[in-house]
Order: structure tokens, then C-alpha cells, then sequence
């Protein structure tokens, strides 16, 4: 669905993206994580053919992004970071309007999801909120029922419930064989519910691609506790942190198996207590 | 009218892999004849729906779960729970004991117990649970040894 080479992008003298390389397969659901300014909606953008990349090659259902054809365009939906719509028209207008552009418009989902949502019909999109803005802006993206849908923070601005309710739409169309869903969030919590694969964004590269609960199975944390006070040389291989005091340490490694723990507890002759970790906490241990 | 409630709790954000929780709570429930040989599992769909999460991560504990024989893929109907097996297969239930086994035999040789002595303890305690009988339930896990 998407295929992305070597794609770089610089704004003046500034690389953002500095050679991504990323596939993403028919029915893969990706969540997106990276710090603020990693370049989360630079690589969307550049995806899209919404910024031309300054290097690489990113290819979107066959297409080359920056040359999509009508064809193409039909079968995406986008809803951006920050919605931008017509604010004199009533979102009743809006619905219709875009919806005119579609042939495959599904009015019925859309009637749902708008009252599901409580969107305001007959109110102009001028005054309305964030959060319902971006509402819209999802609405929006979904009623011609996209193949692969792409969406840049999409629950930012949204409330829990509100968010709820996104997840659980989100959960109907990748419930359909072959809906692909690329999504760039904060919330981690919310990408451990329905993300099957996850990659993350650091410093123009992408750090880990991958599944999820791999990742989730290969990073740990070890509590250690040994017999005798642990020596200068103490040291774990493939650790991300280790903090070691006296007979104690506590170290966080990417590549847990059991059998490094049981050498662990005969090398250092220690009592070792093994954690599981949160995305978010995952997401802590590789960037700090 | 609600569906059926699912009789999962689910915990994205725990460290353990959703698809992972499923299939211990699935062995649980087993354990504690909350599900019988012949119960279907609520479907993939339902599941999703009421926990908030990928359909498709459901479908992998399930796909395990009938992988490891703990339940059979009945076309048109869903996932039924095969003949109980208390807590997974012979060899599972014997990995199982063998990770609280290592953990105990490390803290005793921390304590300096000789081999002999470990034996006559494990002994001791095996005669001992025997002797309680057979009212303990199959399935629950005992806890595991305390760190402290």
C-alpha cells in the first residue's frame, strides 16, 4: 500500500527526514510514534504528495505520491493534524459538498457516525471546536470508505469519550479484510488498542518497524538483586540503561529472552524479577 | 438489549501483549470452570467491539488457543472449548511449574542449602500438599515465591 525508499526531505538547510525507508502491507494497521518535531507529519505529508521530498522515493497504491492519480486519490482518506474547512458553510453543507466527489459515498455510515458524534448539523464550522472540527475532519476522510486511510493525530483535540467512540469506528473499518490504516499519535495507549504494527520516528529515521507486541516481548526491565555487591564490570549485553548500586541493579534491555536471565542469575548470582513495560514506558526507555 | 457482557478484562497498556492476556484469561476461565468443554468463545468481532481493541489481535489468541488444542474452529459458529485440559497441555503446565521451580532453587542455593537439603524439603512440602487432597482447584496458579 505504501512503499517508501531513501525518502529525505529538508526545509532550507534543515533535514527532517534523513532516508526512510518504509513498507507498509495491505491490512497492516501502523501506528506512528515519535517526539514532537521528528518529522511525524513531514513523512505524512511527503506520503501524500501534500510536500514534495527532497530526496528517495515514496510510492502510495502504485503511485509516485507527488503524481497521484484521480483514481488513487479515491481510494485515500487523509484527515490532517489540523482540520481546515469552509467556515461559512453549515457542516450539513460540508458532508454534502465533499461527499459530491465520491461516487462510492456511503451516506448511511456517515448519517451514523454524525449522530454517534453528536456533530452539530446545522451549525456553521466557522465557530465550531477543535475537537469537533477534527471530528468532521474524520467524518470526513471516512464516508467514501477509503482503502488505506491515513491519519495525522487524529484524536488530539478529542475527548476520552470522544476518542472512545473514534477507536471503535476505527475498529468497524479494519474490521474489513484489507483496510489499511496508517496513523501518527501521542497517545500511546490508544495505538496499543488497535495498531498491529508500530514504528518510530527519531531523528529523521526510523528507529523500530516492527509488531508490536514484538516489541513488547523483547523490551524489559530486570530487577537485580545479587548475593554479593555487583563488580565494575557488570554489564548486560544489548542494555538500553543500567543503573547499578552495591548488590542491586536495575537495567532495561531490547532483547529480553529467558535464557539471558537464567545466565544472568548464575553469572551474577542474583535474584532477577522480570517487568513488563508499557508502550509508553518502552517509548521512554529508547529515547531517554 | 446489551450483548452478553465478555467475560475478559483487558489491559493495553500492561506491559503483557493483549493477544497474550486473552489467551491466559481463556486458560483461566477454563481453570475455574467459568467455560466448559462445548462453551463457544464470544465471537472475534464482539470481543473487539467491547474491549476497544484490533480484531485482528483477537484472532491471533484465538488462533494460538486452538493451536495449542485448548479449543476447535467450528464453521459458522465460532471457537468451542475442547475437552478441559486444567491449565494448557502436560508440557505447558510443566513449563509453568519449571519457571516457579528455578526461581526457588535459586533463592535456596543463595541460602546456602546443599542439594540434599533441597530434596528433603521439596519432600517434605510435596507429602504435605498431597495430604491436603484433591479440593485445591487444578488450574490456579500458586503464587509465586515471594522476593523479598
Amino acid at each position: 500500500m505504501i512503499q517508501i525508499n531513501q525518502l529525505q526531505k529538508s526545509f532550507n538547510d534543515k533535514k527532517v527526514l534523513n532516508g526512510i525507508d518504509l513498507e507498509v502491507a495491505p491490512g497492516t494497521v501502523l501506528g506512528l510514534l515519535g517526539k514532537n518535531g521528528s518529522g511525524k507529519s513531514t513523512l505524512i505529508k511527503c506520503a501524500l504528495g501534500l510536500l514534495r521530498s527532497t530526496g528517495g522515493t515514496a510510492t502510495i497504491l502504485g503511485d509516485d505520491a507527488w503524481h497521484l492519480s484521480a483514481a488513487t486519490k479515491a481510494r485515500l482518506g487523509y484527515v490532517p493534524q489540523e482540520v481546515v474547512s469552509y467556515p461559512w458553510m453549515r457542516v450539513r453543507q460540508v458532508i454534502a459538498y465533499t461527499a459530491a466527489f465520491y461516487p462510492t459515498w456511503n451516506h448511511a455510515l456517515v448519517d451514523q457516525l454524525c449522530r454517534q458524534w453528536q456533530l452539530p448539523l446545522e451549525d456553521r464550522v466557522g465557530p465550531l471546536s477543535v475537537g469537533q472540527l477534527q471530528t468532521l475532519g474524520i467524518v470526513l476522510a471516512l464516508g467514501h470508505e477509503p482503502d488505506l486511510l491515513i491519519l495525522d493525530e487524529p484524536v488530539a483535540s478529542l475527548d476520552p469519550s470522544a476518542r472512545r467512540h473514534f477507536l471503535q469506528t476505527l475498529i468497524e473499518i479494519i474490521d474489513q479484510p484489507n483496510r489499511t490504516v496508517l496513523f501518527s499519535t501521542h497517545i500511546t495507549s490508544d495505538l496499543e488498542r488497535v495498531a498491529t504494527q508500530l514504528a518510530i520516528l527519531r531523528e529523521g529515521q526510523i528507529s523500530f518497524h516492527g509488531e508490536l507486541d514484538e516489541l513488547k516481548e523483547r523490551v524489559k526491565r530486570l530487577h537485580i538483586n545479587s548475593r554479593q555487591e555487583l563488580p565494575q564490570s557488570f554489564a548486560v549485553p544489548g542494555a538500553l540503561h543500567c543503573e547499578v548500586e552495591g548488590a542491586a541493579a536495575t537495567v532495561s534491555v531490547a532483547n529480553f529472552n529467558e535464557q539471558l536471565v537464567d545466565q544472568m542469575r548464575t553469572t551474577w548470582n542474583a535474584d532477577i524479577a522480570v517487568h513488563d513495560l508499557s508502550l509508553e514506558d518502552i517509548f521512554i526507555e529508547l529515547h531517554e | 438489549m446489551d450483548p452478553k457482557p465478555i467475560p475478559f478484562e483487558i489491559h493495553p497498556s500492561s506491559g503483557m501483549p493483549i493477544y497474550r492476556q486473552l489467551i491466559d484469561q481463556v486458560h483461566a476461565l477454563i481453570a475455574g470452570e467459568k467455560l466448559s468443554e462445548g462453551d463457544l468463545l464470544p465471537s472475534v468481532r464482539r470481543v473487539a467491539q467491547a474491549a476497544s481493541i484490533n480484531p485482528m489481535t483477537v484472532s491471533k489468541a484465538y488462533s494460538r488457543l486452538e493451536a495449542e488444542g485448548i479449543v476447535a474452529r467450528v464453521r459458522g459458529q465460532g471457537m468451542r472449548v475442547l475437552k478441559p485440559v486444567p491449565a494448557g497441555t502436560r508440557e505447558q503446565r510443566q513449563q509453568q511449574f519449571r519457571q516457579l521451580a528455578k526461581q526457588a532453587l535459586h533463592r535456596a542455593l543463595q541460602l546456602g542449602l546443599t542439594d540434599a537439603e533441597i530434596q528433603e524439603v521439596l519432600n517434605t512440602l510435596l507429602d504435605q500438599v498431597s495430604a491436603v487432597g484433591n479440593d485445591g482447584h487444578p488450574g490456579t496458579t500458586a503464587p509465586p515465591p515471594t522476593n523479598s
